[in-house]
């Protein structure tokens, strides 16, 4: 079968047909990690990049996203079975004192579109829980989120721990959020501010091609 | 000098001006300030008014609306406007359930119920002694000019704006006490948002700012306010304030053993869900999106705003507010027509569209993101209401009721909302619309001081539900986006 398909109807959110077409193609034997690649990825690819350009709005990327967990689903058993490596590992959290995880989500969406492992430390997560699991699970990345002008300044704490933690030249620190720009990334000297999600996930591609 | 006399509803407030301004300039200095999506170009019609004496002639931007906007129009000498009660962010909810409690006033001659929103602020006069209502003003809340939503407000607050937040909103409050009566009240019942009272009593809202979200009091106390004595009803949690206590008073929903919900639906939607003697609330946030903000055609409830969209033989009909020419589309016709267009096939269940646009009228069409604002903003009220009843061990088929309180839940089409998502269809015929709840709770407690107690159980029954992080308000967020099932 052509794997363009599932790409196409993953963009367009079907998520029981991308199920159907990804049980069809495993069926036919294609390689786990083709249909991944060329079926899932690419289609949460074009969803990255017409969302970067704003030709499409955050309902349908997280409709995709839903699309292509569905589809993940049946091939993660496989790819573990072919041990198949993802391109980096991310761990991600809003930081202490921000319950507001929307974007976060987004993120980590896109960044599973783009085949890295993510760990989702969920909402209000400490700068030691960030570090502890970066040294842990061998994370490339610590992404950091917040919503609120109140509790971005946690971020900095972070960079200070991994500092502390003597890890920092072995991971990259970015983070996002609505009140958070480049000048305040400067100020706190993390390693990347993104403005939105599908460039977070490029930015985080980039960094772990790089190491 | 020239004076401007601007009425609203009972409320008539006169301001002098000099020089020619634009009428919205003397209108904000009297301490009204009406919405412009649009930026104040023209474009958008809702901040039409009546308007006559000595002002410019219509421009091109009004000729083009069929009606003076305050952004437009020019004031050449003494003039008189109306500011529509029927125009939707002027239009605020003061309409009340009927009281059938027995009258056991608070204390003194003459009271007050005083509803402070985020968006407005609605206030009703009572004479104690006889229980009937002896006036009613409302005004949108002015501190909309320094931020519109409670977060900004908040952050506002932090960075030195707290006694000017504080002293609009005494001002605005005072203001509509005096124009909906001749003296002081003796007695009143001043309810609103957490955030809000934080606001009106002067207190740093420092603990709403971070997590855990705790607020360092919950009112319920009273306090020399207006030259009377007033009583803030309790908030439940920092996100769930004393109007919502209120309106969940007013529902009835505790007084009863079955289980019921209750949703305001706003800018934050708030849900409160009544089951064995707990109840679970909730607030999430929908944005503007059901407020007209944010959508290209968006407009508020004034003359021309299609408020309501039907499909027949395949053809899509608008009808528009006094059957003028259509101008935008208003929250109840914007839910009506993304249902239509769900029902002809014109847009399908992730929400795409076939077409660029979904023409409504002349000059009015939908597109594409305005079909994904209204996604966003009905998830988090769908998913939001899933997650409360999900959480409190119940199903959808529980639930005997279902309490739409609030301004814009007054003017929904159900069968449309239930089609688009933001209501599950199995409530359909389940709901009531019960208006300015937070308003008709805080008039029964100043008629009903029992009440007062009422307030004080339903507030200490009550159990906060987080949705932030909370896996399966993601879930439900996400598969809430999509319209209906998937083919």
């Amino acid at each position: 079968m052509d794997l363009k398909e599932i790409s196409v109807q993953l963009q367009a959110g079907k998520a029981k047909i991308v199920k159907t077409l990804v049980q069809q193609a495993i069926d036919e034997g294609i390689p786990a990690q083709e249909i991944l690649e060329k079926g899932l990825l690419d289609g949460m690819n074009e969803v990255g990049e017409k969302f970067k350009n704003n030709e499409i709005f955050v309902p349908e990327v997280l409709v995709a996203a839903r699309a292509m967990n569905q589809g993940v689903s049946l091939l993660k058993p496989l790819l573990q079975q072919a041990g198949v490596q993802a391109t980096g590992r991310v761990c991600i959290g809003t930081v202490q004192g921000d319950l507001h995880d929307i974007g976060k989500n987004l993120v980590k969406m896109m960044m599973e579109g783009k085949g890295l492992e993510v760990i989702d430390l969920g909402t209000d997560v400490s700068a030691d829980t960030f570090v502890k699991t970066a040294i842990e699970q061998h994370c490339d990345i610590i992404c950091c989120s917040a919503l609120l002008t109140t509790t971005m300044s946690v971020m900095g704490d972070v960079v200070k721990a991994a500092e502390a933690a003597g890890i920092r030249d072995k991971v990259k620190i970015m983070i996002g959020g609505a009140p958070v720009n480049e000048a305040f990334r400067a100020q706190i000297d993390a390693d990347a501010y993104t403005t939105d999600a599908a460039s977070a996930a490029d930015c985080a591609v980039n960094f772990c091609k790089a190491c | 000098m020239p004076e401007l006399i601007i009425h609203l509803g009972d409320t008539t407030v006169r301001q002098v001006f000099s020089g020619t301004p634009v009428l919205d300039e003397v209108l904000q200095a009297a301490g009204f300030s009406l919405p412009h999506p649009c930026g104040g170009r023209g474009a958008c019609g809702k901040c039409a008014v009546q308007l006559s004496g000595l002002v410019s002639a219509p421009n091109a931007a009004e000729q083009r609306a069929g009606t003076r906007l305050s952004c437009q129009a020019v004031l050449l000498g003494d003039a008189e406007v109306t500011l529509s009660q029927a125009s939707s962010d002027a239009r605020i909810e003061t309409s009340t359930a009927v009281l059938d409690r027995p009258l056991r006033p608070l204390p003194g001659k003459t009271g007050a119920a005083v509803d402070i929103g985020t968006t407005t602020i609605a206030v009703n006069r009572y004479d104690l002694t006889t229980g009937t209502r002896t006036g009613t003003a409302a005004a949108l809340n002015p501190q909309i000019s320094i931020a519109a939503d409670v977060m900004g407000r908040i952050d506002a607050a932090l960075s030195g704006k707290l006694s000017l937040l504080r002293q609009q909103v005494t001002d605005a409050v005072q203001q509509l006490l005096d124009a909906s009566g001749p003296s002081s009240p003796d007695a009143l019942v001043v309810t609103g948002n957490t955030t809000m009272l934080y606001l009106l009593t002067g207190r740093s809202p420092d603990s709403l700012a971070r997590a855990p979200f705790e607020a360092d009091t919950l009112f319920g106390t009273t306090v020399p306010l207006f030259g009377g004595q007033a009583y803030l009803p309790p908030c439940m949690n920092a996100f769930v304030g004393a109007d919502i206590t209120c309106a969940v008073l007013a529902s009835g929903i505790c007084e009863r053993d079955e289980t019921a919900l209750l949703c305001d639906i706003g800018t934050n939607g708030e849900m409160a869900l009544w089951r064995d003697g707990i109840l679970y609330v909730t607030s999430t946030a929908a944005g503007p999106a059901f407020e007209g903000a944010g959508i290209s055609c968006g407009c508020g409830s004034v003359p021309g705003a299609i408020d309501r969209v039907a499909l027949a033989n395949g053809q899509l009909f608008s009808r528009t507010i006094d059957g003028a020419p259509a101008v935008g589309v208003c929250g109840s016709g914007l839910i009506d027509a993304i249902a239509a267009g769900l029902t002809a096939g014109l847009i399908d269940e992730t929400g795409a569209m076939d077409d660029d646009e979904l023409p409504l009228a002349p000059g009015v069409a939908l597109l594409p993101r305005d079909v994904r604002a209204v996604q966003l903003a009905k998830a988090a009220i769908a998913a939001g209401m899933l997650t409360l009843v999900e959480t409190a061990g119940a199903q959808l088929s529980d639930i005997a009721s279902l309490c739409i309180a609030g301004g814009f839940g007054s003017h929904l089409n159900v069968s449309s909302a239930t089609a688009i998502g933001l209501i599950p269809a199995e409530l359909a015929n389940r709901v009531c619309v019960l208006g300015n709840a937070a308003l008709s709770g805080a008039a029964q407690a100043l008629l009903d001081r029992t009440c007062i107690h009422a307030l004080e159980r339903i507030a200490a029954h009550s159990r906060h539900v987080a949705l932030g992080g909370n896996p399966r308000f993601n879930e439900h967020y996400i598969d809430q986006m999509l319209f209906g099932q998937e083919e």
